[in-house]
């Protein structure tokens, strides 16, 4: 009996699911998509600076944090991510002028809505970070990381299940 | 609210004058008392138009087709119908002079179950904001108030919404009606069937109903302006409102006070940006 309640423990439980759980070991898939001129290059310093991170992260590269469509998210978080992580330069530093700022109005929407249909609210995450900020990403990514292993798989609309 | 004589009289002028070569109205339903909208082209026919209060689409959805883009039209729209023609002229969708406007000054319209409907009871704009002609009298803007779904859904727990949303997308059929009925939607090529795998995103799954619903309210965001044609099309009677209203709300408290359509030239809550934006949640 004891056994069996520490097996529970050990486990991690889907926060939108509550009947679904995973091994403790269990590691997340996180979609990255980062700024080519900010973020994408300050992953790179954090690279060639030495910085450990979590590999859970998988990034994809898009020339301004504008780009990002919404439907990129959605689209994510019905394929294999468990998370969703955006960043692109601070505000002021946009390579096109004003880029991130349209881009921070379309995402405080789409995180609002995507809470509103039953997605936790940490499964998408935004940052800004800048060319010379490699530890600050490292720092990110390791937050995002671990906020998305305490949430657990996400299975809800996932196309494997159908 | 009846202006049936009123519209009768401005479109079978605008005939004899050749000022337009068609008229979108209402027509009387000949086996129930609803209205269906009606392209009269023929000047003898104008006597079957009429306007009351069950008068409930939105009529600029048929300036999107075809044989009515390069003609004159002539039409009728209410509050939320004049805002949505207004996007429309500002995104270059219909040109201003081919259009002769009689806007409404409107009461509310009945729902099916003969109640004011629930977009007319939170009803922001009831005049025309764009018209060549007015009929009745203004009332001005009103306050803003949350839906109430959206309040009552707010409070409930994540898992809760979680699953009373996955019932709505798995009732969806993928018909795109909602798409269709909406005059905001008028992309050529929909980048929703844009897909090369149907199989999973355009497959009929609460899977691909959420993919499709999400994106197309999310590309609505800001310009939406809940006359909910969406949710009169929908043969599945999802409430689709949930979801616009959603996104006005967030808009609505965080950019300014921003709503769709109001003013001349206002393409969107996404086409501008203000510097005290909250960034409270990026890292």
């Amino acid at each position: 009996m004891e056994t069996e309640v520490k097996e529970a423990q050990s486990k991690i439980v889907s926060a939108e699911n509550p009947d679904l759980t995973a091994p403790a070991d269990w590691q997340p898939v996180i979609m990255g998509i980062l700024c080519n001129w900010c973020s994408y290059a300050g992953s790179d310093l954090t690279g060639t600076s030495r910085i450990q991170y979590p590999p859970n992260i998988r990034i994809i590269r898009v020339p301004c944090s504008s780009r990002v469509d919404p439907w990129f998210i959605i689209k994510s978080l019905q394929s294999t991510a468990d998370g969703v992580l955006i960043s692109g330069c601070h505000p002021g530093d946009c390579h096109y002028i004003s880029g991130n700022y349209y881009a921070r109005r379309r995402f405080l929407v789409t995180k609002k809505l995507l809470n509103f249909v039953g997605y936790h609210e940490n499964r998408v995450q935004f940052s800004w970070v800048s060319a010379a900020e490699g530890p600050k990403f490292a720092k990110v990514v390791a937050k995002v990381t671990d906020d998305i292993k305490k949430l657990g798989p996400l299975h809800r609309y996932k196309k494997e299940n159908f | 609210m009846d202006y049936s004589n009123q519209i009768r009289e401005i479109a079978s002028r605008l005939f004899t004058d050749n000022k337009i070569d068609y008229f979108v109205g209402y027509k009387q339903n000949s086996f129930d008392d609803s209205q269906v909208p009606f392209l009269f082209t023929d000047p003898a026919k104008i006597s079957n138009l009429v306007f009351t209060e069950k008068s409930v689409f939105n009529l600029t959805n048929y300036l999107k087709p075809d044989h009515t883009k390069r003609k004159r039209v002539g039409l009728v729209v209410k509050g939320c119908d004049s805002r949505a023609l207004n996007l429309m002229l500002t995104e270059s969708q219909v040109k201003r002079e081919n259009v002769y406007i009689i806007g409404i000054c409107c009461e509310g319209v009945l729902n099916e179950k003969g109640e004011k409907a629930q977009n007319c009871v939170e009803c922001v704009m009831s005049d025309p904001v764009v018209y060549d002609e007015i009929l009745g009298t203004p009332s001005g803007k009103k306050g803003y108030t949350i839906n109430a779904d959206i309040k009552e859904l707010a409070d409930k727990s994540l898992t809760e919404r979680a699953d009373y949303f996955e019932d709505i997308f798995n009732n969806c059929i993928r018909c795109n009606a909602c798409r269709h009925s909406c005059p905001l939607c008028y992309c050529a090529k929909c980048c929703i069937d844009q897909e090369t795998s149907t199989l999973y995103h355009g497959a009929n799954t609460s899977s691909g109903a959420m993919h499709a619903l999400m994106t197309w309210s999310l590309h609505l965001a800001g310009r939406c302006v809940d006359c909910r044609n969406c949710e009169k099309a929908c043969p599945s009677h999802l409430p689709l409102h949930l979801l616009h209203k959603q996104n006005e709300s967030v808009i609505y408290e965080n950019f300014q006070q921003h709503l769709a359509g109001m003013e001349k030239d206002d393409r969107g809550a996404f086409y501008k940006y203000s510097l005290s934006d909250p960034d409270d949640f990026i890292l």
